[in-house]
């Protein structure tokens, strides 16, 4: 992997993409009730690592996603992102990639990437030149005039990744991103993600259902349970990388495995 | 999904309609002769209503709509079923079908003032032709939209062919003909009125006509509501079945 | 043989049946006069046809700028927030369902029966299924576009030009469509029942004298009208064909029915 012009590469030391989040709570009001969708969330992330959100549904961990990307605010708690918080979406800090694609239809795959540079009103020249490269990161060199129906499911999440990409945000937040994807595609994703993962050293931050998923591919896993959303475990995978199929069947791989699933059938 | 604030909501709307009307009457910002006010029309339907006259006309009315409707539904159907069953017919009839239910029907009109004079089978025929392409057009979408899993499920418990329409077919089909018939019955009270305005002798669509020609304002408001009225009452018995019906389809 | 030569076989057979059938005697002339009789019927008349095209083109286009321009504009202000459109789009197809052509005595009453109540009535009548179809069309925006753009640092005005209006394209074509067509047929059945210009008022004319070749040409005049409409709008949907994807030409008019957004096109 040859390294890309807009990518500066992780320094360690650096407190870019470093996430901390202190007691954060966030309360929805409905007609009726309230619901505590989060309580006394706390959690430190240091940059440039590869943290995975599991939990049963309704544990809240999309919705901190959302907070993490300013889609929405914390009901109290404090979020800092580079050391600052986060009251509205900020691309250059943050990348944010969704379970559906999200592509615009109208656009080329090229101009979906560029997207996020346009509303910055980017010259167009620079603008096609890092959509280019973002492209090329992703493994989807050449695809660049395709629209997004003439794009596989892989495909199109590709392209929402280096859209995710683009502005070379040091943060880049995941909402089970291949969960709409068949397995065998899903696998490989996985390994794509851990190649661009190697490559730019951005911090991820990712949700997923599916543990085989979370284990394979994070530093750390944070299980979640629900009502309220809480952490209940803190996980570091000490499996070494890069991470290979085989060790899939592995006994570290099994325990840790079985360790989450515990918690998760407790709290379901 | 509606609550009970949404309803009376509506019903607000609607009140304050009727009483801007009024108050543009009453306070003379409008002519009156132009705009009788809405208590004046109000009164002049419940009083319309009372002649014999008037009833006959909804009577009339009444039947053209219910003649061209029981005409037209069958044939349309019974085509639409062949197109949708038969892909060879399919191809060669749906383009044809497309161009002619995308071309307005009403100037054809006069056509079957020509063919059968101004009584009640020129009503019927272009009741009947107005409303017989929505038909064929919604018949075919009912049967396309019969999920091809539900019929291998069927197939594969041995079902019978007859078994595989009353089972299958009909519960699928249900809501989406019901839709049609809805909008086709638009489609046909739509053309029976026009043709009864363009040349009749009698029928509703006739007296809103001539009072128009005579500028009798309050009868020709007041026979506007009745036609309104009546036509959404219809529209929403039939919606409310529908909604009845929705949950066999997700 | 394939069904497109069938097709074709059929519509020229159509044709040729239009001409024979009068001219043997099999259908009186009175109902059908044959192809030739009334494009000689429309040649000889061609400076009268002119002149009422003329009229009927003016009112047409100066309905459409009010029924297309209102009900986008009006389709696009309900979609696009939710609590009047839970409000006022159930009544609105409710209100549908009534034949509107009723209202045209109301309004030749209020304008007279000039220009005036025919572009009154045919801008109400292509109104509601053009505000319809543009609020539906709004309302089907996938809101995760919206949140995707968001994540990203949109502003407001951003999502609604960058999202909202492109993504609303097709929709807002489809409504043009419907509402075209139907302002057509209104100004021509409003011309039909009560004028004293425009084609609709010489079919009638020509109808209560028993003209049926003069008659027909009228007819003729009016479909190729419309066809010409829909063709124009066809191509304008071809050049921004990249918003079309995937929806097949047979699926979005079955979509259309579905969703009621086509009033009935008989008056």
């Amino acid at each position: 992997m040859q390294p890309l012009a807009n990518v500066t590469p992780f320094k360690p030391g650096s407190r870019a993409g470093a996430i901390q989040i202190s007691n954060v709570g966030q309360v929805f009001k409905t007609a009726t009730q309230d619901v505590v969708a989060l309580s006394d969330v706390s959690l430190d992330i240091k940059p440039g690592r590869f943290v995975v959100l599991v939990g049963p549904s309704g544990c809240g961990k999309s919705t901190l996603l959302m907070m993490l990307a300013g889609l929405r605010q914390q009901t109290s708690g404090t979020i800092l992102i580079n050391e600052a918080p986060i009251p509205q979406p900020d691309p250059n800090r943050v990348g944010v990639i969704f379970q559906e694609p999200s592509l615009f239809p109208w656009l080329t795959a090229e101009e979906n990437v560029e997207f996020p540079l346009a509303l910055r009103r980017i010259p167009r020249s620079d603008r096609r030149a890092k959509a280019v490269d973002a492209l090329k990161l992703v493994g989807l060199e050449g695809f660049g005039k395709r629209h997004p129906h003439e794009l596989s499911g892989g495909m199109k999440q590709r392209v929402s990744i280096a859209r995710g990409l683009v502005q070379d945000p040091p943060v880049l937040l995941m909402d089970e991103p291949f969960a709409a994807l068949d397995e065998q595609t899903r696998m490989t994703m996985g390994d794509e993600l851990l190649r661009i993962w190697a490559a730019t050293g951005k911090t991820v931050v990712f949700v997923t259902h599916s543990l085989t998923e979370a284990v394979y591919l994070a530093d750390e896993v944070v299980v979640m349970s629900a009502r309220p959303g809480r952490i209940v475990d803190h996980l570091t995978i000490s499996l070494p990388r890069p991470r290979t199929y085989e060790m899939l069947g592995g006994e570290t791989f099994g325990t840790l495995r079985d360790r989450i699933w515990r918690h998760i059938r407790k709290s379901a | 999904m509606a609550g009970l604030g949404m309803k009376a909501a509506r019903v607000a709307v609607v009140v304050a309609l009727f009483a801007i009307w009024e108050i543009l009457s009453r306070t003379g910002i409008v002519d009156p002769r132009l705009l009788p006010s809405a208590s004046d029309t109000l009164l002049t339907l419940v009083e319309l209503l009372q002649r014999a006259g008037i009833r006959n006309d909804l009577a009339v009315t009444a039947s053209e709509v219910m003649v061209a409707f029981i005409l037209a539904v069958p044939c349309g159907a019974l085509i639409g079923f062949a197109i949708a069953e038969n892909r060879y017919f399919a191809e060669v009839a749906k383009p044809l079908l497309f161009f002619a239910f995308s071309i307005p029907k009403s100037i054809f009109l006069p056509m079957f003032i020509l063919v059968f004079g101004v009584g009640f089978s020129q009503k019927v025929g272009f009741g009947f032709f107005s409303t017989i392409f929505i038909v064929i057009m919604s018949t075919t979408t009912a049967v396309e939209s019969v999920k091809v899993e539900h019929l291998t499920v069927a197939r594969s418990y041995g079902a019978t062919r007859l078994q595989t329409a009353f089972r299958v077919y009909l519960p699928s089909m249900l809501p989406v003909l019901l839709e049609a018939l809805r909008i086709s019955m638009i489609f046909n009270l739509t053309g029976v009125i026009l043709a009864e305005m363009y040349a009749s002798r009698e029928g509703i669509g006739h007296q809103i006509a001539t009072w128009g020609e005579n500028f009798q304002m309050k009868q020709l408001l007041a026979g506007v509501v009745m036609v309104a009225v009546i036509a959404m009452t219809f529209n929403e018995l039939i919606r409310s079945v529908e909604t009845r019906c929705s949950h066999w389809r997700t | 043989m394939s069904a497109a030569t069938l097709r074709r076989l059929i519509v020229v057979s159509l044709v040729v049946l239009w001409e024979l059938l009068p001219r043997l005697g099999v259908i009186p002339e009175l109902f059908l006069p044959s192809l030739s009789s009334t494009i000689a019927a429309g040649w000889n008349d061609a400076g009268e046809y002119g002149h009422a095209l003329a009229v009927t083109l003016y009112e047409v286009g100066v309905s459409m700028l009010f029924a297309c321009g209102g009900g986008i504009l009006a389709g696009a202000i309900v979609g696009s927030l939710p609590r009047p459109r839970v409000l006022i789009m159930p009544m609105v197809s409710s209100l549908y369902a009534v034949p509107l052509v009723i209202l045209y005595p109301v309004f030749t009453v209020w304008l007279g029966i000039g220009s005036e109540s025919k572009i009154a009535f045919a801008a109400i009548y292509g109104f509601l299924p053009t505000m319809l179809s543009t609020a539906a069309g709004i309302q089907t925006i996938d809101p995760q576009l919206l949140l995707a753009a968001r994540s990203m640092g949109a502003t407001l005005s951003q999502r609604l030009t960058r999202v909202i209006i492109p993504a609303a394209i097709p929709t807002v074509l489809s409504g043009l469509r419907v509402g075209g067509a139907l302002v057509i047929v209104g100004v021509v059945v409003s011309e039909m029942l009560i004028s004293s210009a425009g084609i609709g008022y010489l079919i009638s004319r020509y109808r209560t004298i028993l003209d049926s070749p003069h008659v027909f040409a009228g007819v003729l005049l009016v479909l190729a009208m419309a066809i010409a409409f829909n063709a124009a709008i066809k191509w304008i949907e071809r050049k921004a064909s990249i918003w079309q994807t995937g929806t097949r030409e047979g699926q979005r008019a079955a979509d259309e029915i579905q969703a009621g957004t086509i009033q009935p096109a008989t008056a």
